[in-house]
C-alpha cells in the first residue's frame, strides 16, 4: 500500500504544472490502441526520441513510471515481484520496478494491475533498448522484458561516443563514431516503419529535429536565468522542470513549457524572490539520480539557507551554437553529430586542466558559472552505470580545482528501503555546519 | 563563582549520553547510558555532572547538544551536530589529528579536520558491520563481557577470518566457528579485524591523512584499535576519555559562541526551558 506522503511545495508555478505532463505521457500510452498508435518501450535520453515523435509512436518511459511508483512510494510491490523471479534488489531498480509491474500485468492477462500509479502505462507494441555508452540495463531490461512480454519485438542499438582518453584527440575518432550512431538511428528508423506498418516522413522529421534544438537552446537559456542571486529555482524544481526536455522533446509542448517557465523566472529574478530567504549556500548537485521518494529533503535544504542553483543530473542538453554541428541536411546524422558532441563537449577544456576529467571540468564549470560554495553528490546503489565513480569525481574535482565542502549522499532511486530520513537529515546538518566553517575560514 | 563562565555539552549518544562542562579547563565530565527508558532523561545525567562539578544549572552561560538524540534536549541552547562538535572536541586533546575515526554504538564516521574544522566526512549509518552493535552481538554470542574483547583478543595466535559482512550472516559464522573449536581469542581478533576492515573501506574516502585518531565506545577496545592500526597502517591515537569528545566539542562551540556574542556586543538567545525530561514519550 502507498505510504502516505507530505506533497512537496514548488518555488514556480510552472513546475506545478509537471506532474499533468507525466499524467498525459501516461495516459497517452493508454489511449494509444483507440487512436491506432503504436506504443514503444523507450529510454530517455539516446537520441530516438525525435524518431518516436515523428512516426507518432506513443513513447512508454519505464524509468518515468518507476520514478512515479518511488515517488508515491508505491514501488516495493513491483520491486517484489521481480525479486520473486531473481531479479537481485542490487540491479536497476528502475528496471525491476518495471519489470515487476509487467510481470503482473502478464500474468493477469493483460489487464492493468490493481493501483497502478495514475492509472499505469500502456502495453507496448515494441521495445527500444539502447545501450548508451554507460548504461548495461538498457539492453538488459529490454531482453528481460522479452521474457514475459513474448509477442512484443524488441530492437536494441547502442550510441556511441569518443571514450574519454586524455591522450587521445577524439576530434579525430568523431567522424567514426556518428557514422555508427547515424547507422543505428536508420536501423531503428527501419524497426519503426516495419512494426507500424507505415514510412518515415523524413520532412516531418527534420522539423521535429528543428523544434528539438530550439527547445535546448531555450532550456539552457532558462536555467542560465538560476545564475541570479538569490536563485529563482533550485534542483528540487528541476527535477519536475526536465520532464518536458527529457519525456516530451520533440513536442511543442515541451518548447512552450520553457518560454512560460522562462518568463516566471524573469519575473522572480525582477522582484528578488529567491528560493531560499536569506540564501546562505549556493550548491550544485554535482552528480547523480535523485531518490525520487525524497525529493522533500531539497525544501530541507533550502530550509537551511541552501539552493541549487544548478545540477548536472536531467540537464541533457546544450546550446546548439556551443557545440559547432557540421551542417547536414540528414536529420539522422543531426542528431548523432549532436548526441556525440554533446557528451564530449568538455573533453578539450578536461584535456587542458591536467589530472581532470570531462565530468569533473563540467562540474567546475556550473561551480564557477553559478557561485556555487560546495557540491552534493548523490549515489544511488541500484544504479551502478551512472554512480560508479562518484567518489573519484568528488577526490578529482577537490585535487585539480580547490578544497570546496562535499557532501556524498546515500540512497537509491526507487527503492525506499535504502533510505532514512533521520540520517539524512543529519548528514545534511553537518554538511551546512561544514559549509558555515568554510565560510568563516574565507572571512578571515 | 566570580566572573567564571561555565559551559555545557551534551551528547546523546545511541547508546550512551556523555555531559561535559567546561570554563577554561573541563569542570566535569559524566557518562550515563541512554537506554529506552534513559533518552528522556539527559536532564538527569546534566544534573548528576552540576553536582559533581558543585554548579547549580543557571550558572551554566549556554549548553550546547549534540549527538543523534540532540533534538529532544529541552535545555539546550543550539543544536550542532556530532561530526562537528567530534572535531572540536578532538582537535582540543590532540590538535595534530586530522583523521578521525569514530566507532559509536550504532554508526561509524569518518571525519578530516583542518585546524580544528570540519573539511569532509562519511558516515555509515545502514549497516551494523562497523559499529559498536557488532561487536555486542558478537560479546553476546561468545559470551564475553563486552568490555572484555580487547583484552581477550590480546591472547589470539590469528585472526579468524570472518568472511561474512553483515552483522547478523557475522554472528551465525562465528557460532559455527566457535563449534568447530575454533579459540574464542581468535574469533575476537577476526572480529576486530573485519571491523577495521569495514571502516578502512568507509573512512578512506576521505584521503586519510595522519595523525589518525579514534574516538567513541569502539576506543575503548585496545584489541580493535590495534586492528585500526595495522589496517591504517599507522598508529592510531586515542584520547584520555574517547567516549567525551562529542560532549566536549559541544561544551567548547558553546563557549566560543559566547565569547564571539560578547565581543560582538549581544547576548547569544538560550533556550527558555529549564532542566526537565524530554516529552518523547508523553
Amino acid at each position: 500500500m502507498a505510504e502516505e506522503k507530505k506533497g512537496r511545495a514548488v518555488a514556480t508555478q510552472t513546475a506545478a504544472r509537471i506532474p499533468k505532463f507525466v499524467r498525459g505521457n501516461l495516459s497517452a500510452t493508454l489511449k494509444a490502441k483507440e487512436e491506432e498508435k503504436k506504443v514503444a518501450k523507450a529510454f530517455i535520453a539516446d537520441g530516438q526520441d525525435e524518431i518516436m515523435r515523428a512516426m507518432d509512436i506513443v513513447p512508454a518511459w519505464g524509468e518515468s513510471f518507476s520514478g512515479v511508483c518511488a515517488a508515491k512510494r508505491d514501488a516495493e510491490k513491483y520491486l517484489q515481484k521481480a525479486e520473486s523471479d531473481n531479479f537481485s534488489r542490487s540491479l536497476c531498480t528502475y528496471a525491476t520496478c518495471h519489470i515487476g509491474f509487467e510481470m503482473i500485468r502478464e500474468e493477469q492477462g493483460g489487464a492493468m494491475p490493481e493501483g497502478a500509479p495514475w492509472g499505469g502505462m500502456g502495453r507496448p507494441d515494441m521495445i527500444l533498448g539502447n545501450g548508451q555508452l554507460l548504461c548495461d540495463p538498457r539492453f538488459k531490461w529490454p531482453q528481460a522484458l522479452q521474457h514475459y512480454l513474448k509477442d512484443v519485438p524488441v530492437f536494441i542499438t547502442n550510441m556511441y561516443y569518443p571514450p574519454w582518453d586524455p591522450n587521445t584527440d577524439h576530434h579525430e575518432q568523431e567522424k567514426f563514431y556518428v557514422k555508427y550512431c547515424t547507422e543505428e538511428l536508420r536501423e531503428t528508423v527501419k524497426f519503426c516503419e516495419k512494426v507500424t506498418g507505415k514510412k518515415m516522413d523524413w520532412d516531418r522529421l527534420a522539423a521535429v529535429v528543428e523544434l528539438s534544438d530550439k527547445t535546448w537552446d531555450l532550456f539552457v537559456d532558462t536555467y542560465d536565468l538560476r545564475k541570479a542571486i538569490p536563485t529563482p529555482m533550485d534542483t528540487g524544481d528541476a527535477m519536475n522542470t526536465m520532464v518536458p526536455l527529457t519525456f516530451n522533446l520533440g513536442t511543442q509542448e515541451a518548447y512552450d513549457f520553457y518560454v512560460e517557465l522562462n518568463s516566471e523566472l524573469k519575473q522572480k529574478i525582477a522582484g528578488g524572490i529567491g528560493v531560499a530567504d536569506p540564501e546562505k549556500y549556493r550548491l550544485i548537485w554535482a552528480a547523480g539520480l535523485p531518490s525520487w521518494f525524497a525529493l522533500n529533503d531539497f525544501q530541507y535544504f533550502n530550509s537551511k539557507g541552501a539552493v541549487f542553483p544548478v545540477e548536472v543530473t536531467y540537464r541533457g542538453c546544450e546550446k546548439i551554437e556551443r557545440l559547432d554541428l557540421p551542417k547536414t541536411n540528414d536529420p539522422l546524422e543531426h542528431i548523432a553529430w549532436r548526441w556525440v558532441r554533446y557528451w564530449t563537449h568538455w573533453y578539450d577544456a578536461a584535456r587542458k586542466r591536467h589530472g581532470s576529467t570531462p565530468k569533473v571540468e563540467r562540474i567546475i564549470e556550473y561551480i564557477e558559472d553559478y557561485k556555487c560554495d560546495g557540491a552534493v553528490f548523490h549515489s544511488a546503489f541500484s544504479c551502478r552505470s551512472w554512480h560508479a565513480g562518484i567518489i573519484n569525481q568528488a577526490d578529482v574535482l577537490r585535487k585539480v580545482y580547490k578544497d570546496i565542502p562535499i557532501l556524498i549522499m546515500e540512497g537509491d532511486i526507487v527503492d525506499i528501503s535504502s533510505y532514512n530520513e533521520a540520517d539524512t537529515h543529519n548528514r545534511i546538518d553537518a554538511f551546512i555546519e561544514t559549509l558555515e566553517a568554510y565560510k568563516g575560514k574565507q572571512k578571515k | 563563582m566570580g566572573d567564571i563562565r561555565y559551559y555545557a555539552g551534551v551528547d546523546i549518544g545511541s547508546t550512551m549520553t556523555k555531559v561535559v562542562i567546561v570554563s577554561d579547563r573541563i569542570e566535569t565530565a559524566l557518562i550515563g547510558p541512554t537506554g529506552p527508558e534513559h533518552r528522556k532523561l539527559a536532564n538527569k545525567v546534566m544534573e548528576d555532572a552540576l553536582s559533581q562539578a558543585n554548579l547549580k544549572f543557571e550558572e551554566l552561560s549556554y549548553v550546547v547538544a549534540t549527538g543523534y538524540g540532540r533534538i529532544n534536549v529541552p535545555f539546550a541552547d543550539r543544536q550542532i551536530t556530532e561530526i562537528t562538535c567530534h572535531a572540536k572536541g578532538l582537535h582540543s586533546i590532540l590538535p595534530t589529528v586530522k583523521t578521525i575515526i569514530d566507532i559509536g554504538g550504532q554508526d561509524s564516521k569518518g571525519i578530516r579536520i583542518k585546524d580544528g574544522k570540519v573539511i569532509n566526512f562519511v558516515m555509515n549509518d545502514k549497516c551494523a558491520a562497523g559499529t559498536g552493535r557488532f561487536l555486542e552481538v558478537v560479546a553476546d554470542s561468545l559470551g564475553v563481557a563486552l568490555e572484555k574483547l580487547g583484552e581477550v583478543s590480546l591472547h589470539a595466535s590469528r585472526a579468524t577470518p570472518i568472511s561474512s559482512t553483515c552483522t547478523v550472516f557475522a554472528e551465525h559464522e562465528v557460532v559455527n566457528q566457535l563449534a568447530n573449536g575454533e579459540p574464542v581469542a581468535n574469533l575476537v581478533a577476526g572480529v576486530h579485524e573485519s571491523i577495521a576492515t569495514r571502516v578502512y573501506s568507509l573512512v578512506r574516502k576521505l584521503q586519510i591523512e595522519k595523525d589518525i585518531a579514534v574516538t567513541g565506545g569502539g576506543a575503548k577496545n585496545i584489541g580493535l584499535v590495534k586492528a585500526l592500526g595495522a589496517k591504517f597502517g599507522s598508529p592510531v591515537l586515542v584520547p584520555p576519555e574517547p567516549l567525551i569528545t562529542g560532549a566536549l566539542g559541544a561544551a567548547l562551540l558553546g563557549k566560543e559562541k559566547c565569547e564571539k556574542a560578547i565581543l560582538d556586543g549581544y547576548s547569544p538567545t538560550r533556550s527558555k526551558e529549564g532542566l526537565r525530561e524530554a516529552k518523547l514519550f508523553l
